[in-house]
């Protein structure tokens, strides 16, 4: 149970660290990123579908699973258009059972364009790619919060060519 | 029966290096042909039976731009109509999934009821009210005048829904023919379950992305495929075999998944699947089902314009998968497939980029389907014998769209 009198500041911290995340994810600096993130990280991509009505998974690793895959990107072929994350923590909450914190922050992804389509004609737009919100749950090591899950939740369903970077 | 390389037709056998003409992606007017001839005269697979699971389930759709809804009805059976309402041409169902249960705003539950004038039919497709029908119309129409209009529609080939715009069209079994034979006991031995559905736009003709998926040369495009599949035995020994109607299948192989760092071969899989197995049944005009192992995919298309097209795409595993085992399946899916899975979205930068270098108004070119290796893996028998059936029902050459099929100089 964190203290009363720590849990401003606590919050305060987890807000900062949700938007250095975004950042680091911004600057495709995936190392730095999943250094934020304790060895028990889950990270996943999520949807419901109203089609099917059903949730669905479209991606979830472990830490080592997301430092795999990132790790392979130079291997793939990509689009290699530029993801900027404009996030806004709406909830930090205190876990009162555990020592442990969980967020709900609200994002949109923009994606400026580089050679996904036709670089001569588009590069250097910006368009929407897909909005949602990360439900993130962290846990304080020696009092400074560490990710310990991630659940991507997509309000976007119609992601055309798709990505392989993280969200 | 399926057909040999030399039997299937003049613009395969007939050319030294057999070509297409890219207006066949480019043109407008070959376009809105394909609609009428092709897209409504096919057995299309439309959506799955899990999707319609419960009485009065309903799946909304398009096809060659017109609205049909597929029903279970309250007897259990599935079928399809026009989704129009007879009065003034409204859109009856709205949403893309629901029950009938459900009452709408302007109409009784265990109805589909047309928002504009509150005009119900039930889901035998009858139409069951019309408001103030005597004081309108006196005795000049009745309820039985204005029943939805029926479409072909059958549930087969594991589960699927399909669908055919044509009365006058071959039945669906004559149509696959024994296309589904390399797959028939994985779909059909048991039930399956939708568990992936996502869709795409892309700015390509969907005739490429039915290209994509029936040639296995731009495995150089994929490292996964690359290291899992090319570098392992058996895999150019996977053979093409062509069926009437344009449809073609590709055999299995031993995939090494734990050759791409990160991934673990799949335990799982369908029922007379080869462990790690890996088929293909591509139908024409856009379809493929595809099982790698443990998840089958199944894509769908949408021809929007010459240059868009929406893809749907669905993962399935058993409908009595365990949670865990489910679990495992969906995973399987997302590592390549899916919309953030490590081929799909390389396959559709590669029919992107096609779409780019051949949007309309772009000067035609030959594109080869020349490749040929005794219908072994990177042989393009399959694109081959895809617009051999193209010809057939367009009455086009596929090489020189103006000229008239089957003609000596294919």
């Amino acid at each position: 149970m964190i203290a009363i009198d720590q849990q401003e500041s606590v919050k305060a911290a987890v807000r900062e660290l949700i938007y250095r995340a975004s950042l680091l994810l911004d600057g495709e600096r995936f190392g730095e990123w999943l250094d934020l993130c304790a060895p028990e990280f889950v990270y996943r991509i999520k949807a419901y579908s109203p089609e099917i009505r059903k949730e669905m998974i479209w991606l979830e690793h472990d830490r080592a699973g997301m430092q795999t895959l990132v790790e392979m990107l130079p291997r793939h072929n990509t689009d290699h258009g530029q993801l900027s994350r404009h996030a806004t923590v709406y909830t930090v909450a205190m876990d009162g059972e555990r020592d442990g914190v969980s967020a709900v922050t609200s994002f949109a992804c923009y994606r400026t364009m580089l050679d996904g389509i036709n670089s001569h004609l588009d590069a250097g737009e910006t368009q929407l790619f897909l909005i949602g919100k990360y439900h993130d749950r962290f846990r304080l090591e020696g009092g400074r919060p560490l990710f310990v899950e991630r659940n991507v939740l997509l309000d976007t369903r119609r992601l055309d060519k798709g990505s392989h970077y993280p969200i | 029966m399926s057909i040999t390389a030399n039997e299937s037709g003049s613009y395969d056998s007939g050319q030294a290096l057999p070509f297409v003409d890219s207006r066949l992606y480019t043109d407008q007017s070959i376009f809105e042909e394909e609609l009428g001839k092709i897209w409504k005269g096919s057995w299309l697979p439309a959506v799955h039976e899990s999707e319609l699971a419960a009485p009065l389930d309903f799946r909304t759709i398009t096809v060659a731009r017109e609205p049909i809804v597929i029903v279970r009805g309250s007897d259990g059976k599935v079928r399809a109509f026009r989704n129009v309402c007879p009065h003034r041409g409204n859109l009856i169902v709205r949403k893309p999934a629901g029950n009938l249960a459900l009452a709408e705003p302007s109409g009784n539950a265990n109805h589909m009821t047309c928002m504009f004038h509150a005009w119900q039919f039930d889901s035998f497709g009858r139409c069951v009210d019309i408001p103030r029908m005597k004081q309108g119309y006196q005795d000049r129409l009745t309820k039985a005048d204005v029943a939805l209009t029926e479409v072909r529609s059958e549930v087969a080939y594991g589960g699927f829904v399909w669908l055919c715009l044509d009365p006058g069209a071959v039945s669906l079994a004559a149509y696959i023919g024994d296309a589904f034979g390399i797959m028939r006991e994985e779909l059909d031995t048991e039930p399956l379950d939708v568990f992936h559905y996502h869709k795409a736009y892309i700015n390509s003709n969907y005739k490429l992305w039915h290209d994509t998926n029936s040639e296995f040369y731009h495995d150089y495009m994929h490292y996964f495929n690359r290291a899992t599949s090319m570098m392992q035995k058996g895999y150019f020994e996977r053979t093409y075999t062509a069926f009437p109607h344009g449809h073609a299948t590709v055999g299995s192989m031993e995939v090494k998944y734990d050759a791409y760092e990160g991934v673990a071969e799949r335990p799982l899989s369908f029922p007379g699947m080869p462990r790690n197995g890996w088929k293909m049944v591509d139908l024409f005009p856009g379809a493929t089902f595809n099982i790698r192992g443990s998840s089958l995919r199944v894509d769908t298309m949408t021809p929007l314009g010459p240059n868009l097209v929406m893809i749907e795409f669905r993962g399935l595993g058993l409908k009595r998968d365990t949670a865990a085992e489910r679990h495992q399946r969906i995973r399987d899916h997302n590592t390549i497939w899916g919309p953030f899975g490590r081929n799909l979205h390389e396959d559709l930068l590669g029919i992107t980029g096609q779409g780019v270098a051949m949007r309309p108004g772009t000067e035609p070119r030959h594109i080869l389907h020349g490749r040929r290796e005794n219908n072994t893996i990177h042989d393009e028998i399959g694109m081959r014998h895809y617009y051999q059936e193209w010809g057939r029902v367009m009455g086009r050459s596929p090489s020189d769209p103006g000229r008239a099929h089957g003609l000596a100089a294919e």
